[in-house]
């Protein structure tokens, strides 16, 4: 009797909304929208710059020259060398960080709000200024050509690069992760023209979040950003939805242990209207501890450390992947449970009390991912403005969670979780597995480890 | 930097700033620090236990560790998987970890599953159930972990070696994942005695973070924590690492693309002042693409991918590690020269001031950081508190921090890294037949 009251009392709790705080949008006549959110708990400033495009505006067989780009914003600028920006920015204890995804650059920078001036300036000299000198262009690409191959030392980060490489294909820009050869065609000319073309006024969005002076802040990022000459905005590929194939790819690591294997099939887009649907559905599935396929793999047989599934939401519909790793020796045993789990959720779907469950697990969760602090806070509000969302996304969560009926989730579970056309990547020492793996599909391609590239 | 820290120091909790920690101590001799913060409807609850691997003995090596698995396995009022079925099912999630010297469980859930998570908890830590089945079950689940963490990982397995190496005598010698004989090995009995030596109130520090009253958190701790009894704590660790006579050097050849290198000397426990000194050394040298090594050895001479440097905070005399990946083609002795060079500057010319204040900006504003969230701040309470004795040497941390000076440096780098101290593993990429 007191589980029933316990339920009922969290469910009253929990059904109280959250709320995106406040925030003021402007848009400079140079087409940069820019957000101003306080959010003054912590005496510290988070300026977080997105410039649209990421992977996806990658010219064709450059792949990695988003993210290259992106790590040599900071190796010198018109004003500052690399030395001088790195001296000053570690001089204010403050941080600054770029990178790519699918769709954008993220560069932030983080410091203390008593440093305002002198952050804005750093971050945003990097941001217009860059000039991209030979010599660091040279040690960024050679570096990455390392790291590149360091990861094949870390199989789940390897595992990663295959998979994508394997499940979309090089015709699609998801598909393409840089390698030696991509990375030996992109040169200082090359990465001046794309900056050129990406880093314009009209592909930007600035964030500034945390404890400011409202008006002092918004006259200073107005002037700065301002700069940034308007330019044309990126123009987006029409989506292009991944195939649903029955294949498989072994990748040799002779000295491994154990088996790392994804099974996959197309998921959803970011802004697909069944995302809620979906979003509670892989958490039963493959999303926290007591899914579906931990329960299986990990709790019940000890197959696994860990057994999860992820719904990767980008631009473009992504991949919906089981992921998990398992001894050599119980490889079959593991992939077969990890189908049945599959097949178990396409033709039972789920409970009232498992959609009761996973609906107060994911709002309960969701504060302290996007809403506790600045830096999250402006992630939410760059997916909003990248992506054509509105406040609602925040705002309207929980009803749009509450909404979810049982007979929908379960039509979506038929719908998405299929068990058949699926993509296996499997990861292991291949002499021992090589005769088990081939049954998950009726075309196998083998690579090895060792052999340049993801495997295209 | 002084506004750093004066905002914890606040006494009133106003609107979406925390309030002030308060401390209590339970009759069985559980310590309770509450820190109100209703910036989100949210609540970091976690409980030191003052149990790890130094804790153990050879035969039972790993065993801190499996329990932690265990204690999701169980309990007398709420059964196998009940635990994490109720917390999810109350908005919450968890995870655990076990180092050297502790044993951590770490809740976040909404402020309405506040007693459910007191009666969750109070119940594994007053009567946790034995099932031999599920015993066996997570064995296998713990041979992963390992398997994933040390015999599949290239880094997990140097680290082990090297730690291995550079103590003979001190139970840091096993690895926190246990010796694969031990975890295929630990029986019952083990398990039970364990659980008696770790798991009492009086050897726990509780951490509450967030949406709470203080009122709430101690009425509850009284109705479910209080009453479960104390017991004798582990006994002390007599063991002293014996002071090293001379360089260890083990190497490693396995398939790899790329070598790794690390380098350890043996430094003070966490609570003594030198630690501190170190924390600042760790900055010049690695903090960042100013600090010297990433200039010299990844930006100038581009001889490693990466470098990294940093000291253990431990409750026994731990390491001060470095760690690095060449690039490809580079003599691995050639980076370790380099790196010696580097350290020997420490020892022969005193740091500029320059790099002193940079360096202490930087300590400071990571810290800063780790208090943005209500889990950063209770694993931070947590660990001052149990490592240093007292929570509040989180507020004088800035003092002791700059209060150090280039003398200190020069001091504290002659007086720890010097050759007859270090151990040197290396990996190198197997050589084809």
């Amino acid at each position: 009797m007191k589980r029933l009251l316990l339920i009922f009392a969290i469910a009253t709790t929990l059904s109280a909304d959250v709320r995106l705080p406040k925030s003021t949008k402007t848009e400079l006549p140079n087409g940069v929208v820019v957000y101003f959110m306080q959010k003054p708990a912590v005496p510290l400033v988070n300026l977080h710059v997105i410039i649209r495009g990421g992977v996806e505006s990658e010219p064709d067989g450059l792949a990695g020259i988003s993210s290259i780009t992106a790590a040599l914003l900071r190796k010198g600028t018109v004003h500052r060398t690399a030395d001088q920006f790195s001296a000053e920015l570690d001089g204010l204890g403050g941080e600054f960080r770029a990178g790519a995804n699918d769709q954008a650059v993220i560069a932030n920078g983080e410091f203390l709000t008593k440093d305002f001036d002198k952050g804005l300036n750093l971050t945003a000299d990097v941001i217009l200024h860059p000039v991209f000198p030979e010599s660091e262009v040279k040690k960024a690409l050679s570096q990455s050509i390392d790291g590149s191959r360091s990861q094949k030392d870390n199989p789940q980060a390897a595992i990663s690069q295959y998979f994508r490489a394997f499940f979309y294909g090089p015709a699609h820009p998801y598909g393409r992760p840089a390698d030696e050869a991509s990375l030996n065609r992109i040169d200082r000319y090359k990465i001046v023209e794309y900056a050129k073309r990406i880093y314009t006024g009209k592909n930007t969005i600035v964030i500034l979040g945390g404890s400011f002076d409202m008006t002092a802040a918004q006259a200073a990022v107005t002037k700065t950003f301002g700069e940034m000459p308007a330019g044309a905005a990126y123009q987006w590929a029409p989506v292009r939805k991944p195939i649903a194939a029955n294949r498989l790819l072994l990748i040799d690591k002779p000295d491994a242990t154990q088996t790392y294997f994804r099974i996959a099939q197309p998921g959803i887009s970011r802004t697909d209207p069944e995302r809620t649907t979906l979003q509670l559905l892989n958490t039963l599935f493959g999303g926290r501890f007591t899914s579906m396929l931990n329960d299986a793999l990990r709790v019940n047989s000890g197959l696994t450390y860990g057994a999860n599934s992820i719904l990767d939401l980008q631009r473009e519909p992504g991949a919906l992947t089981i992921s998990t790793y398992t001894r050599t020796e119980t490889t079959e045993k593991a992939m077969d449970m990890a189908l049945d789990v599959l097949k178990g959720i396409n033709t039972n779907g789920i409970t009232a009390e498992q959609l009761s469950s996973v609906k107060a697990y994911v709002k309960g969760t969701y504060p302290t991912q996007a809403l506790e602090t600045a830096d999250q806070l402006a992630g939410v509000l760059g997916d909003i403005e990248l992506f054509g969302l509105n406040k609602g996304e925040v705002d309207d969560m929980f009803s749009r969670i509450d909404a979810v009926t049982l007979a929908q989730a379960n039509a979506a579970a038929k719908k998405h979780f299929r068990p058949e056309n699926l993509t296996f990547v499997v990861l292991g020492n291949a002499s021992k597995i090589r005769d088990v793996v081939k049954k998950y599909a009726p075309t196998m391609k083998e690579v090895s480890v060792k052999e340049p590239g993801w495997g295209l | 930097m002084k506004v750093l820290f004066a905002f914890l120091l606040a006494t009133a909790a106003m609107r979406g700033q925390p309030g002030e920690v308060k401390p209590h101590m339970l009759s069985n001799g559980l310590k309770v620090l509450v820190q109100e913060d209703h910036n989100i409807p949210n609540v970091a609850m976690y409980f030191f236990y003052r149990i790890g691997s130094r804790n153990e003995r050879p035969g039972i090596t790993g065993i801190s560790h499996f329990f932690e698995h265990m204690m999701f396995n169980g309990a007398e009022k709420y059964g196998p998987k009940q635990f994490d079925n109720e917390m999810e099912k109350a908005g919450g999630n968890n995870n655990a970890y076990t180092s050297q010297d502790v044993t951590v469980y770490t809740d976040w859930f909404p402020g309405s599953a506040l007693e459910l998570m007191f009666d969750m908890e109070s119940d594994r830590m007053r009567a946790l159930a034995f099932n031999p089945k599920i015993i066996e079950s997570e064995r296998g689940v713990v041979y992963s972990e390992r398997r994933t963490s040390v015999d599949n990982s290239n880094q997990g397995l140097l680290r082990e070696q090297m730690d291995a190496a550079a103590y003979i005598a001190h139970p840091y010698h096993w690895p926190v994942v246990g010796w694969p004989s031990d975890i295929e090995a630990w029986t019952m009995d083990d398990l039970k005695a364990h659980f008696k030596m770790g798991y009492a109130p009086n050897n726990c520090v509780m951490v509450v973070v967030g949406d709470v009253t203080d009122d709430q958190v101690m009425k509850l701790a009284k109705k479910y924590i209080e009453p479960i009894p104390s017991q004798a704590p582990p006994p002390p660790v007599r063991t002293k690492e014996p002071v090293q006579i001379g360089e260890r050097r083990i190497t490693i050849r396995k398939a790899a693309q790329l070598p790794i290198q690390l380098v350890a000397y043996h430094v003070p426990e966490a609570k003594d002042p030198d630690t501190t000194v170190l924390d600042v050394i760790d900055a010049i040298l690695s903090s960042g693409q100013s600090s010297r090594l990433y200039k010299r050895m990844v930006d100038k001479d581009q001889i490693v991918l990466n470098v990294n440097a940093g000291g253990q905070h431990n409750l026994d005399p731990g390491l001060f590690t470095f760690s690095m990946t060449p690039r490809s083609g580079v003599d691995v002795a050639k980076t370790e020269a380099v790196l010696f060079e580097e350290i020997e500057k420490l020892r022969t010319e005193k740091v500029t001031d320059e790099e002193l204040t940079k360096a202490k900006n930087q300590l400071l504003a990571v810290q800063y950081r780790r208090l943005k969230t209500i889990a950063g701040r209770a694993n931070l309470l947590g660990n001052y508190e149990v490592f240093y004795g007292d929570y509040n040497k989180l507020y004088t941390g800035e003092q002791d921090i700059n209060k150090v000076t280039a003398d200190d440096i020069q001091r504290v780098a002659g007086k720890y890294f010097v050759a007859t101290n270090r151990t040197v593993a290396t990996l190198l990429p197997e050589v084809k037949k």
